[in-house]
C-alpha cells in the first residue's frame, strides 16, 4: 500500500508539472489605444493568435494616451521602464523610441527578421526603427500627411486640383487656393488645421514639414547637436510667419469646437492626417480628394513615422513575442488595422491588396509621398521629447501673440541646453 | 512610569502605528528621496549613470544675473532712435551666445531706465514666471473662493424645504474629477461657441464681445481662477456652514431686539463669530491653491506665453516630460520651503488675533 501511495504521489506530481509546462506561456502586451477601432483590432489579433497556437498566450493591456509625455501611455511606459517592469511587447510612437533604445530597454529585431520579410516592408518603416545601426522597432503601418478637400468644392472655387505627387501646388498657388475657398459662401473658413488637438505632438508632426519644405529644420541631422540657424533662421521665421498669417487673415481658426470641421462643411479643406481617412471617406466618398503637400520652397515635404512594435530586452518569452509580431505583420492582418485606423499599410504586398491605398485608390497620394521621398522623418534622437516640446510650445506661443523670432530663439536655447545637460546623448 | 501608564503608552503607539507607517512611507520617504535626487542629475530614462552634482540644480534654478545694455549712439554721441522714438539697444542674444559663462541663460525680464537697459537673465525663467503666476493665483482665489463659499453657506443655512438638495448641488463640483471639469470648461470657454461668452453677451447685450478666454495671455489665468473657485467653493461652503450653525440664535435675537437689520447682523454677529472658521478656510485654501496643476495641464499646458504655468506644472513638465527628475526634485524642494514658510507665517500672524471667547 505504501508503495502504491508513493507511486500515486509521483504520478500526481509529474502530471501537475507537465500540465504546468503545457500551459501556454504568458506574453504581456501594452497598446496605446489608438484612434477609431484600433483597440478592437488589436484585441481581435490577440484572440485569433491565442486560438491559433497553444505555446503562448498574449495578454492585452490598453493604456490610453499618446506618445507625448504626460499623456497616460508614455508616463506608464516610463514608470515601468524605471521600475524594470516593462511588458514583453510594447508599441511606441516613432520618434520616441530612440530614447528607450538608447537606454537599452529594447531588444534588436535584426535576428528575427528574414531578408524576404525585411525587403517587403516600406523602406521608411525599416529606417524609422533603426538606431545606432540596429533595428529596434517595426510598425505595421506608416503615417500619412497631406491636404484633403472636396472635388466639387474645389471646382466651384475655381482651384486647380493636383494630379498627384510631382504636381503639387507651389506656395503661391496654395495661397491663391485658400483665398478662393475663403470667398465661397458655403464655408465658414478655408482650412481646418485641427487646433482642437492643443499644443502637442500634432504641431510638430503636422507643421514641421512646412518648415522643412521652406528650407529650415528642427535640428541639424548631422550629429543632432545644434539647432541654431536651422530652427531660428530666416527660413524658419518665414515659415512660422506664414502659418501665423493663416490665423490672422481668418483662413482658419484657433478654437474649433471639435475634430469634424471639415466633415461638417465649416472648413473647405483639412490639414489631413491619415487617421481622419475613415471619417472623411464615410462623409464624402468619391468626392474626397487628397492633395499632396504643397511646395513651400524647392521641394515638398510631408511627415512620416507612426507607432511601431518592439520587444523589450527583459522579456522572458522573446520567441513568443516575435511569433505574435510575425502574425500581425501578415498582409491580411495589416489590412485589418488599415481598415480600423486608416493608416498606410507597411508592406508592399499589403499595399497591393488594398483598395484605398493601391493603384488608383483614394489615398494613393499618401503612399506615393512615402515611396517617392517626399516624407521626412522626425529627428531620430533621444533628444526628441525635448525637441518636440520646445517646438510645439514655440508654435503655441506664436499663434497666441508671441514674436516669431523670439519664440524660435527660445526653442533653440531649450533644445541645445538639454543636449548639453545630457552630454550630447552619446 | 506606573505599569498602567506604560500599557497605555504602548497602546497609543500601536494605535497610531498604521498612520505613522503610512505617513512615513508616502510623505517622509519621498521627501527624503526627493531631497537626495535633487543633488543628482538623475534622468528618468538614460543610458548614462546618475551622478552626484551637489547644488548645481539649485544654482540653475535660482541663479539670476543682470546684463546692462547701453543705448546705441552714433559716432558723434547722439542717441539713435527708432521709428517710435524710443532708444535702440543692442540685441541680447549675441551677447549671451558669445560668452561661455552665459551658457544656458535666457531673458527673464527687462527694465529700461533712460539710456540704460537692465536685463535680468536666468537659466530657468519659466520657474520665476511660475512662481509669479502661482502667487497671483493664490492672492486672487483665496478671497474670491472664500467669499463665494461664505455667500453659499449663508444661503444654504436657511430652514427651507429641499435645502439639502441645494447643499448637495453646490458641493457636487468638489467630488467631480478635476480633469473632467477642466475639459467641460474648455468647451464653455470656447470664444465662438462657448456658453460663457454667450451668457455674458446676453446679459450685457453684446458689450463684452468675444473674449478669447484661454487664448489671450491676459485672460487665461483669470479663466482658470474662475473655474477653480467654482469647483472648490463647495468644500469651504460646508466648513462655513458648520461654523454658522455654531452661532447661538440668542445673539441674533438680541441683535434684532436692538434693531439691527440683516447687513448689520452679518457685520456685528456673524462675521466676528466666524473668525476661527475663516482663519481655517484662509490657511487651507492658501495651501491647496499652491498645488494648482490639473487645470493648467488639461486646458492650457502652461500657455499662452507662459501666463498660466505654475510651479507644480513646471516640476511635472521638467521631471516627466523632459525626464529631468533630479532637477524637478530641486524645484519641489524649493517650493516646499516656500509653502511651509508662508503657512507658518500665516499661522503666526493670524494666531495673535485669535481669541476664543
Amino acid at each position: 500500500m505504501r508503495y502504491a501511495r508513493r507511486y500515486w504521489m509521483t504520478f500526481m506530481l509529474l502530471a501537475l508539472v507537465s500540465v504546468g509546462l503545457a500551459q501556454p506561456k504568458d506574453v504581456n502586451l501594452w497598446f496605446h489605444g489608438g484612434v477609431g477601432d484600433a483597440a478592437t483590432a488589436v484585441q481581435e489579433y490577440i484572440d485569433d493568435f491565442n486560438q491559433l497556437q497553444s505555446g503562448y498566450r498574449v495578454i492585452y493591456t490598453e493604456i490610453p494616451g499618446g506618445a507625448v509625455a504626460g499623456s497616460g501611455y508614455n508616463d506608464a511606459v516610463n514608470a515601468a521602464a524605471v521600475a524594470g517592469d516593462l511588458p514583453c511587447l510594447l508599441d511606441l510612437d516613432g520618434p520616441f523610441l530612440y530614447n528607450y533604445a538608447w537606454a537599452g530597454f529594447l531588444q534588436p529585431l535584426d535576428d528575427f527578421l528574414t531578408p524576404e520579410l525585411r525587403a517587403d516592408f516600406l523602406p521608411s518603416l525599416i529606417d524609422q526603427g533603426i538606431y545606432n545601426g540596429e533595428l529596434y522597432a517595426l510598425g505595421q503601418y506608416d503615417s500619412g500627411l497631406a491636404l484633403a478637400s472636396r472635388r466639387s468644392l474645389l471646382e466651384r472655387a475655381g482651384v486647380r486640383i493636383p494630379e498627384g505627387v510631382g504636381d503639387e501646388w507651389s506656395l503661391a498657388e496654395f495661397d491663391d487656393a485658400l483665398a478662393k475657398i475663403q470667398a465661397l459662401d458655403e464655408v465658414a473658413y478655408a482650412i481646418d488645421l485641427k487646433m482642437n488637438y492643443g499644443a502637442g505632438e500634432w504641431f510638430t508632426y503636422g507643421f514641421s514639414p512646412v518648415l522643412q519644405s521652406w528650407g529650415a529644420d528642427l535640428i541639424d541631422r548631422d550629429g543632432y547637436q545644434e539647432a541654431e540657424g536651422l530652427l531660428n533662421g530666416e527660413a524658419a521665421v518665414a515659415a512660422m510667419t506664414w502659418i501665423q498669417s493663416l490665423f490672422e487673415s481668418g483662413y482658419t481658426t484657433l478654437t474649433p469646437p471639435d475634430d469634424n470641421e471639415f466633415v461638417n462643411g465649416r472648413a473647405g479643406m483639412g490639414w489631413f492626417g491619415h487617421w481622419m481617412a475613415p471619417s472623411y471617406l464615410d462623409a464624402f466618398g468619391d468626392d474626397l480628394v487628397v492633395i499632396p503637400m504643397p511646395r513651400f520652397g524647392d521641394t515638398p515635404v510631408t511627415g512620416m513615422g507612426s507607432w511601431a512594435w518592439s520587444i523589450t530586452s527583459n522579456c522572458p518569452q522573446k520567441e513568443g513575442a516575435w511569433s505574435f509580431l510575425e502574425f500581425i505583420f501578415e498582409p491580411e492582418n495589416i489590412l485589418r488595422m488599415v481598415d480600423a485606423e486608416g493608416t498606410v499599410p507597411g508592406r508592399t504586398s499589403a499595399l497591393a491588396m488594398s483598395d484605398v491605398y493601391g493603384e488608383g485608390g483614394a489615398l494613393q497620394v499618401l503612399v506615393d509621398q512615402l515611396q517617392q521621398g517626399v516624407a521626412v522623418p522626425r529627428p531620430k534622437t533621444p533628444a526628441y521629447p525635448t525637441i518636440t516640446a520646445a517646438f510645439y510650445t514655440a508654435m503655441d506661443n506664436i499663434l497666441k501673440g508671441g514674436d516669431v523670432q523670439t519664440e524660435l530663439d527660445i526653442a533653440v536655447d531649450k533644445i541645445e541646453a538639454d543636449i548639453r545637460v545630457n552630454d550630447g546623448y552619446r | 512610569m506606573r505599569r498602567k501608564d506604560r500599557g497605555e503608552a504602548a497602546t497609543a503607539w500601536m494605535m497610531s502605528l498604521p498612520a505613522i507607517l503610512g505617513l512615513g512611507l508616502f510623505v517622509v520617504l519621498p521627501l527624503v528621496m526627493g531631497f537626495y535626487w535633487s543633488l543628482t542629475d538623475k534622468r528618468l530614462i538614460s543610458s548614462n549613470p546618475t551622478q552626484f552634482v551637489g547644488l548645481r540644480n539649485y544654482r540653475h534654478l535660482i541663479g539670476l544675473r543682470v546684463i546692462t545694455l547701453q543705448a546705441e549712439r552714433t559716432e558723434t554721441g547722439v542717441q539713435r532712435r527708432d521709428a517710435d522714438g524710443s532708444a535702440i539697444f543692442p540685441p541680447l542674444r549675441p551677447i549671451l551666445r558669445s560668452d561661455d559663462s552665459f551658457l544656458g541663460y535666457r531673458e527673464l525680464t527687462t527694465v529700461t531706465v533712460f539710456d540704460r537697459r537692465y536685463v535680468v537673465v536666468s537659466r530657468d525663467p519659466t520657474f520665476y514666471r511660475a512662481l509669479w503666476n502661482t502667487t497671483k493665483f493664490v492672492l486672487v482665489i483665496v478671497p474670491f473662493q472664500g467669499g463665494l463659499a461664505l455667500l453659499l453657506a449663508l444661503l444654504v443655512n436657511q430652514r427651507l424645504r429641499f435645502i439639502n438638495f441645494f447643499r448637495a448641488a453646490y458641493f457636487s463640483p468638489v467630488v467631480t474629477s478635476m480633469a473632467v471639469i477642466a475639459i467641460v470648461w474648455t468647451f464653455l470657454y470656447n470664444p465662438e461657441f462657448g456658453l460663457i461668452n454667450a451668457i455674458l453677451n446676453a446679459i450685457t447685450f453684446g458689450l463684452t464681445g468675444q473674449i478669447d478666454w484661454l487664448i489671450d495671455p491676459q485672460t487665461a489665468l483669470l479663466a482658470i481662477i474662475i473655474l477653480s473657485a467654482w469647483q472648490a467653493a463647495g468644500f469651504q461652503m460646508v466648513i462655513f456652514l458648520a461654523g454658522l450653525q455654531q452661532i447661538p440664535d440668542v445673539l441674533y435675537e438680541a441683535s434684532r431686539i436692538d434693531g439691527a437689520n440683516l447687513l448689520q447682523q452679518f457685520r456685528y454677529v456673524t462675521w466676528p463669530q466666524l473668525r476661527n472658521t475663516t482663519i481655517f478656510v484662509v490657511v487651507a485654501t492658501t495651501i491647496l491653491a499652491f498645488r494648482l496643476f490639473t487645470q493648467v495641464d488639461v486646458m492650457t499646458k502652461g500657455g499662452p506665453l507662459e501666463s498660466t504655468v505654475t510651479v507644480v506644472y513646471h516640476a511635472v513638465d521638467q521631471g516627466f516630460r523632459q525626464q529631468r527628475i533630479g532637477y524637478a526634485s530641486a524645484i519641489t524642494m524649493v517650493f516646499f520651503v516656500i509653502v511651509i514658510s508662508i503657512a507658518l507665517t500665516q499661522r503666526a500672524f493670524l494666531r495673535s488675533e485669535r481669541e476664543v471667547d
